[in-house]
């Protein structure tokens, strides 16, 4: 028996190899209800320990190149950028802080907009917080296109999140490590990304083929669909959130597998091969930054502040009416009055403004009291001024057989003759 | 033991080298494996690991050694990716032990028998690679054989230079 060991050791060796890693694709890989086989999309304890392992291992010389080679890149386009760089700095703080303000406004009308459309039972996602991450490295293998960014789950990436660029889609988190995340790019064919055709409305799977490129499959034939029509996500993923831009239909070839059917091949948006700094979508929930929620308050504080000015402007310019002296005569009735009745400001407002809304449109003119005691300054009733004499002439004389001061003064009223002079 | 080991390997022709580069010269190439696609245009035209495997399985001239070499390299390979661990695992044991295999029974020293080696053996994990998918796991697998040809090229480009550093790296008697 030892000589057959030692004898077919090779073999034996090679043979044990083989069947442990045959084994071990076997618990990763399932069969599915249309009898196809396909891989578990999520690791097992066993296969998530060993691909930790790796990362582990690869990642810090990643990081390792990766920063030694952007530093050397941003050596001297950092010096030359320093030049000027405090004017610059003035003038883009002077940009921001304007911009913000218009942003803290915009952000007041988003959020009006969310609350309408909640009211209106909406389930849309809007993209409200994401992470900016670098991409460190890549799977190293054509078969497998994922990419390796510098964020894990200590920055608080979670699995199937999604990952963009300023210019589009790129792919969602796969796989979480403690600084490091593994992404599933948009162009694999085992990637999958709900889109929608700008122009024709028309929905299909985003995914990519053997040689990596872009195509939206299961898609029936159709006429419409022309080169150059924008692919944007359409939302019923759970991942990309609605509307985002994946890229432009580049042309459309028949379905190999299925007759009738299509594939639209699609350019990406985002440059998938060179792609240097990604963000990743951590939330989707309508949450706004302390920064941007400080700026909409005071936004709000100045709208409010803006509205209390006007608002004492017009109550400054109502009083100012009220004291200044009115074209219209004060004493003449009102245009609704019963006869032998003087309408007064207030009885006006209140007993006969639902009545008589013309009058009550009339600014209250005060009415003065009668002189009491006379001298060259403010004339007596009895001698009105030329201007007065001939509106409050009647007034006059009912008023003379009263000749004697009173004692007190008389609140203006109907029996109350009014007075031309001043009251001191 | 050890006078008798040194011994053998020399009679034999076995190259040595110290422990530190069995354990650098692979993780670097796995590193390089993932880093360089990134500044080459998404494109891994070339198997870093498969030429380090064959490599130490040439001058080693042991079909174990290979063997375990090509197994470990192609499962960290492997988990690199979202794909089944043990794919590259399968195709890198199959080629280091050839590689040792052969390397007991050839000139290893010949540098166009090394390119050679480094060409069919790249073509061969090509074929093994497709096989796997195709028939072991039933996978629909698209690939083109003027890729696969095109990166026995680029491996065998590699070895040619890679090759001549490595062997710096022994350990002289």
């Amino acid at each position: 028996m030892e000589s057959f060991f030692t004898r077919y050791r090779n073999f034996l060796v090679l043979l044990a190899l083989l069947l442990a890693q045959i084994i071990g694709l076997a618990v990763q890989v399932r069969r599915t209800e249309a009898g196809r086989s396909t891989l578990d999309p999520r690791d097992a304890a066993g296969v998530r320990l060993i691909r930790l392992w790796a990362d582990a291992l690869v990642t810090p010389p990643e990081l390792l190149f990766h920063g030694s080679r952007q530093n050397a890149a941003n050596l001297w386009q950092n010096y030359l950028d320093l030049r000027h760089v405090s004017q610059q700095n003035q003038d883009l703080q002077k940009d921001i802080d304007r911009m913000r303000l218009e942003q803290a406004e915009l952000l007041e009308d988003a959020r009006e907009g969310t609350r309408l459309e909640a009211l209106m039972g909406f389930q849309q996602r809007y993209v409200y917080k994401t992470l900016a991450a670098q991409v460190i490295g890549s799977s190293g293998s054509d078969s497998s296109r994922v990419f390796y960014i510098d964020k894990g789950s200590a920055d608080g990436l979670t699995r199937d999140m999604a990952v963009m660029t300023p210019d589009g889609i790129v792919g969602k988190v796969r796989d979480v490590f403690p600084h490091t995340a593994q992404v599933l790019a948009i162009n694999d064919p085992t990637s999958g990304a709900g889109v929608i055709l700008e122009t024709t409305r028309i929905r299909g799977i985003l995914r990519g083929n053997a040689q990596g490129r872009l195509q939206v499959v299961g898609i029936l034939a159709d006429e419409r669909i022309r080169p150059g029509e924008k692919v944007l996500t359409a939302g019923g993923d759970l991942i990309f959130p609605r509307g985002l831009p994946a890229g432009v239909v580049q042309g459309v070839a028949p379905d190999p597998d299925r007759d009738s059917f299509i594939d639209v091949i699609v350019k990406p948006a985002a440059h998938l091969d060179q792609l240097d700094e990604v963000l990743v979508i951590t939330s989707t929930e309508p949450r706004f930054p302390a920064q941007q929620q400080q700026d909409m308050n005071t936004s709000e504080a100045l709208k409010g502040a803006a509205a209390e000015a006007i608002e004492e402007q017009e109550k400054a310019s109502q009083i100012m009416a009220e004291r200044l002296p009115g074209l219209t005569d004060p004493n003449a009735p009102a245009a609704n009055a019963k006869p032998g009745q003087t309408a007064l400001p207030g009885q006006n407002q209140a007993g006969q403004g639902q009545a008589a809304p013309a009058t009550a449109l009339v600014p209250p003119v005060p009415k003065l009291l009668p002189t009491m005691h006379s001298d060259r300054f403010t004339p007596a009733a009895d001698n009105p001024q030329p201007s007065d004499a001939q509106t409050s002439g009647s007034a006059v004389q009912r008023a003379k057989p009263a000749s004697k001061p009173q004692s007190k003064p008389r609140l203006p009223g109907a029996a109350q003759p009014a007075s031309s002079g001043r009251n001191p | 033991m050890a006078i008798l080991g040194a011994s053998y390997s020399r009679d034999m022709g076995i190259r040595r080298y110290p422990l530190l580069v069995y354990g650098l010269v692979p993780l670097t190439a796995l590193v390089l494996q993932a880093w360089l696609p990134r500044v080459l245009w998404g494109q891994a035209w070339f198997d870093l690991p498969l030429v380090v495997t064959i490599y130490f399985a040439l001058v080693r001239r042991s079909p174990v050694q290979g063997a375990v070499m090509g197994a470990s390299m192609g499962i960290f390979q492997d988990a690199l990716t979202h794909l089944a661990i043990g794919v590259n695992g399968i195709v890198k044991t199959v080629a280091g032990f050839l590689a040792g295999s052969v390397g007991g029974r050839i000139d290893v020293e010949n540098r166009t028998i090394r390119l050679l080696l480094t060409f069919l053996l790249s073509l061969l994990s090509s074929a093994v690679y497709v096989l796997i998918y195709h028939i072991l796991l039933g996978m629909d697998l698209k690939s083109s054989w003027l890729t696969e040809m095109v990166k026995a090229v680029a491996n065998s480009a590699i070895a040619m230079v890679l090759f001549p550093l490595l062997d710096r790296l022994q350990i002289r008697e």
